[in-house]
């Protein structure tokens, strides 16, 4: 789910930036250093949509760096336990299958897979129904649950499933 | 529902057995006791971690399901034992986030990043700046995720859901998953179900006036 936040950083400015474009330099850094990245609390910062506050600068002792305090807002993007989500597979093999929503990547194993699907391999590896009715299979949409997510330095995994009422392909690519 | 494995949870339904939480939970209490809720969440082999995350709980598992196992709304703060007895993954945004965070709608998220990508474009005589990868994925799944095009209107009809007590990320998961009819709202968003009986008369208004709002594709 995506959120709106206010976060607060210290950044460091080597003194060749200041002067009349000091802010500019500063928020540029600020871009570069924190859009696209990933935190376990916050998820991942897509973009930064505008500065509250710049603290004032903090001459370190030994060097001419100078820490300011920055808050800004951005949109971040966040997974959470329960949430509902629509996502595209990536890839599907007989453990379940990988789907991607935004910039997080979900599995969902074979066991949190409608017992009426089943695993088919091939040229386009799919989850099919006894009729043949649904398949899930690369580039289909379907809706799942997250029930858990795991953050590391760059990115959030997460487990979901679709073994649940309303979850399940909403969209198949051979149809479309 | 019978699953494969045998330590599997059947996901909510009123005919989910007090026994087999029991005799699972003593399994997993080690486990949850050390992990807090949001940083490790996997559960092993695919099964669903169910609610070892609540803060609270410690793993305390033996206090008796409240009736139709769903236990109280996900926004009350968690503070009783019954919230997280519930199997179903409740949404605990509100719980796990500080309270200035705003919750965003698909649309609304997709109207912002937007307006930030023409800005790019402005910006762009800077080679150093670049939006990242995760700006493009995020933007491209807001934009495809969500079925309306006019995010205040949407925002104005399900504001009216607020007085009957549901959170604003309850609001958003309804938003962004666009349901057809009550039903679906309450399997979706399982907790809502603490407050079935108030809401379903404004709930079906609301997705009869979402209906009305959603882009036809």
């Amino acid at each position: 789910m995506f959120f709106h936040i206010v976060l607060e950083r210290n950044m460091q400015l080597h003194p060749r930036h200041f002067g009349r474009n000091l802010r500019e330099n500063l928020v540029s850094k600020l871009m570069k250093d924190v859009e696209g990245t990933c935190s376990g609390r916050h998820g991942f910062v897509v973009a930064i949509t505008g500065i509250e506050n710049v603290g004032k600068g903090l001459i370190r002792d030994g060097t001419g760096f100078v820490t300011f305090p920055v808050k800004y807002q951005c949109v971040v993007f966040r997974p959470f336990k329960g949430e509902i989500l629509e996502a595209a597979v990536t890839m599907v093999n007989k453990m379940g299958f990988f789907a991607e929503t935004g910039p997080v990547q979900i599995f969902v194993s074979n066991h949190l897979i409608p017992d009426d699907m089943e695993f088919q391999s091939g040229d386009m590896p799919n989850y099919t129904t006894s009729d043949g009715s649904v398949k899930i299979q690369k580039d289909s949409e379907v809706r799942l649950k997250i029930i858990g997510t795991r953050v590391d330095a760059t990115e959030i995994f997460c487990i979901g499933t679709i073994k649940d009422d309303f979850l399940g392909v909403i969209n198949d690519p051979t149809t479309a | 529902m019978s699953e494969k494995g045998g330590r599997m949870f059947s996901l909510p339904t009123k005919t989910t057995p007090k026994s087999s939480l029991k005799s699972t939970a003593g399994k997993y209490d080690n486990s949850a006791k050390s992990k807090r809720g949001r940083k490790v969440q996997f559960g092993t082999e695919g099964s669903p971690d169910v609610n070892f995350s609540s803060p609270k709980s410690d793993g305390k598992f033996a206090t008796p399901f409240g009736k139709g196992g769903k236990g109280e709304k996900a926004a009350n703060g968690g503070k009783t034992h019954v919230a997280k007895e519930s199997l179903s993954l409740e949404l605990r945004v509100e719980q796990e986030l500080p309270e200035n965070i705003k919750c965003l709608m698909d649309c609304e998220a997709a109207t912002i990043l937007e307006g930030i990508q023409d800005q790019m474009v402005i910006l762009s005589s800077d080679p150093t700046i670049k939006l990242p990868e995760s700006f493009g994925s995020g933007l491209q799944y807001a934009k495809t995720g969500s079925y309306f095009t006019n995010p205040q209107s949407v925002r104005k009809v399900l504001q009216s859901l607020t007085k009957y007590g549901v959170s604003n990320s309850e609001i958003c998961v309804i938003a962004n998953t666009c349901p057809e009819t009550v039903d679906e709202v309450f399997a979706l968003v399982r907790s809502l179900e603490a407050k079935r009986s108030k809401i379903t008369g404004p709930l079906k208004d609301v997705l009869d006036e979402l209906a009305k709002l959603k882009t036809s594709t």
